[in-house]
């Protein structure tokens, strides 16, 4: 479990998780429309794209907890509709943007259910269940909290379990929808530092929505932008984080520097890139935004 | 991973600070069925005829001193007492497994549209088959009468599944859509009381208050079958509905088949309710409150949710029932100036009702304060 088997090892990089030609749509509008990617095993993949693009409808596709109209998900090899949903969930876990437990759940309570796909619904636990679930606690720094009531956590504690609890279902892949969304900063880097070190020391593949550019860029292998449910980019963050693209997707100027601490590109956004006809205000800001360009140019500099 | 995996030990060295009947579940359970017991040989001693819980043993045992005891206890006693054991632990049960599929603390077996439309049959039973008889007289025991309460409980809950289904089941929508199937229910079940003979006002009344007067051993035999089938299952699908009260994503992601579960629950939530509503009618606040007192004791964790409701329930309905066997409403009528025939009693579903809403009003604000 070596850095170099995850990131760039002699192994060849095999699809962990293939979309082919994927159209995902409530009725008639389609959400995701003929979009076809190939997850490689071994990377962080960060999906990113502005609200309503289509990254949390592709993430829940590929999980299979959404059907796709058209296309498919592949998953080691085998279309992961064919597949009995237990196998699926023995070889990923997903984890759904915003899940609540209910009411006195102890975390060792939840991450317990994340033996369900390996013993099923009558649930005896056996040792490797055990020793799974003692490795979750572990990996998340969550065992001093196993009796503890969920619901008297913290935000980024909380979060700690429910990523446990996916741990526990020993899965080689592991997909994030938003899993830093709610926290405050701090949590939102104890949440990426745990995804790196899942990555670092097991090898995991894992795909996680982000909403932070700047965190997709420095916690992601692999970037991959959408915008009304097409790929506008795709690739290492400093090839994808241009301001051209910022400004064609996000409609944002911005501008991109080096992370003095990791080395990782940085976008600083200045502006709103485009405004609405009907409100005459933004073409001020505009002008002031140009202005604004060097001033933080030689913020940076 | 191999190191980690050749490291002895699976027991986690941190301290438990779970509240007692999580951390000693078994022993609480035990205690339950204790109290069980000691509830059932009181409200077999109590009544018209006073015995001692010695002779009740002894009755019980068929080591009776006098044959009247044993025939007292047996004949009429015991099987209510066992009536009001079973149907509180099948409310109990039922009540948990919605609390749980729902997702709502406030679910209830009337949730759903059962116990509304298990009376609406009754009621219907009632009123129209007294017509088509000649002696106009349909008795409240036989098989007639609870198989139409269960086909009417069930269909309710079938029909409350299958108006609110729209690319897939949603709990909110559930309970939304069975309020409304209940409600409906109720006013059929109004309209047909308007049409009912005088004789028959009386019973259907205790019907749709909930009520073990009368209930002897084929009530008893009408009733064990379905609780025999239907609580195991409810025991049984623990797993499954732990699962899914982390909701429809995270249980799709763990290889959860949510549809099919959530139908096998509510089927088997409704079979309990159903089954008890068609022996002692919908007796209310029971299988709200009962689960509502487990859940609370036991944590989040449904396996032991489920059992434990199922005790705490017949422990609450078989004492609502000695209550509603001691306690005297001769005093409304000297009051009131009523005409209220005291005969047989109070109707334990009116008890139920009047001591529930104070305890689940208590609940509701401990449960205030600790936010």
């Amino acid at each position: 479990m070596s850095q170099s088997y995850a990131k760039n090892g002699s192994e060849q990089p095999t699809a962990a998780l293939v979309a082919q030609a994927l159209s995902v749509g409530y009725s008639d509008t389609p959400v995701i429309d003929g979009l076809s990617r190939t997850i490689e095993r071994g990377h962080v993949t960060a999906l990113v794209g502005p609200n309503g693009s289509g990254k949390s409808t592709l993430i829940k596709t590929m999980a299979r907890l959404m059907q796709p109209a058209g296309g498919q998900v592949i998953l080691d090899g085998r279309a992961i509709h064919t597949m009995p949903t237990a196998e699926v969930a023995r070889r990923m876990a997903i984890l759904p943007q915003g899940p609540t437990a209910p009411h006195g759940l102890t975390v060792l309570e939840l991450v317990e259910q994340g033996r369900f796909p390996h013993v099923g619904a009558l649930r005896m636990l056996k040792r490797q269940d055990h020793e799974s679930i003692r490795q979750a606690l572990a990996l998340t720094h969550m065992t001093e909290f196993a009796h503890r009531p969920l619901d008297g956590l913290s935000g980024g504690e909380r979060q700690r379990a429910w990523i446990a609890l996916t741990l526990a279902q020993d899965t080689p892949i592991l997909l994030l929808d938003e899993p830093t969304t709610f926290l405050d900063i701090g949590h939102q880097l104890e949440v990426l530092d745990l995804v790196g070190r899942l990555n670092r020391e097991r090898g995991m593949t894992i795909v996680l929505v982000l909403h932070d550019l700047n965190q997709a860029a420095r916690y992601a292998d692999r970037m991959i932008v959408l915008n009304r449910g097409r790929v506008v980019a795709d690739g290492a963050p400093h090839a994808v984080l241009t301001p051209d693209l910022l400004e064609q997707v996000f409609n944002v100027r911005v501008n991109i520097v080096t992370d003095p601490a990791g080395g990782t590109p940085v976008c600083l956004p200045y502006a709103v890139a485009t405004a609405t006809p009907s409100n005459g205000m933004l073409q001020e800001n505009r002008a002031a935004g140009d202005a604004d360009v060097e001033a933080s140019k030689e913020v940076m500099v | 991973m191999t190191s980690l995996d050749q490291r002895s030990g699976t027991a986690l060295q941190i301290p438990d600070t779970r509240p007692f009947a999580a951390r000693r579940f078994t022993l609480f359970l035990a205690l339950c069925l204790v109290l069980i017991a000691a509830l059932l040989v009181l409200h077999i001693a109590v009544g018209t005829l006073n015995f001692t819980p010695l002779q009740v043993v002894r009755a019980l045992v068929n080591r009776a001193e006098e044959q009247l005891h044993r025939q007292v206890v047996w004949g009429l006693r015991l099987p209510r007492a066992l009536v009001a054991l079973g149907a509180g632990a099948m409310l109990g049960t039922a009540g948990a497994i919605l609390q749980t599929v729902t997702r709502n603390p406030l679910a209830a077996p009337g949730l759903i549209g059962v116990s509304q439309g298990g009376v609406l049959a009754i009621v219907a039973y009632i009123v129209l088959a007294s017509r088509s008889v000649q002696f106009g007289f349909i008795s409240d025991a036989g098989l007639v009468l609870p198989l139409a309460a269960l086909i009417g409980g069930i269909t309710a809950a079938l029909l409350t599944y299958a108006l609110s289904y729209a690319q897939g089941s949603d709990p909110v929508r559930l309970v939304l859509v069975g309020v409304l199937v209940g409600a409906v229910c109720s006013a059929l079940a109004s309209v047909l009381l308007l049409a009912a003979r005088d004789n028959e006002v009386q019973r259907i009344v205790r019907w749709t208050v909930g009520s073990t007067a009368g209930r002897v051993w084929i009530h008893w035999h009408t009733l064990w079958p379905v609780a025999l089938i239907a609580i195991p299952l409810g025991f049984l699908s623990a797993g499954l509905a732990n699962v899914l009260q982390l909701g429809d994503g995270v249980a799709r992601g763990l290889g959860v088949r949510v549809e099919g579960v959530r139908v096998i629950l509510l089927f088997v939530a409704a079979l309990l309710t159903a089954g008890a509503v068609a022996v002692v009618g919908a007796v209310g606040f029971v299988g709200l409150i009962g689960p509502h007192a487990a859940r609370r004791l036991t944590g989040g964790d449904v396996r032991r949710l489920f059992s434990l409701s199922a005790a705490l329930t017949a422990n609450l309905l078989i004492a609502a029932d000695i209550v509603a066997r001691t306690v005297s409403i001769g005093w409304l009528n000297t009051v009131f100036g009523l005409d209220v025939p005291t005969g047989a009693g109070l109707p334990v579903g009116a008890v139920t009702a009047l001591l529930g809403a104070p305890f689940f009003l208590y609940l509701l604000l401990r449960r205030r304060s600790d936010v």
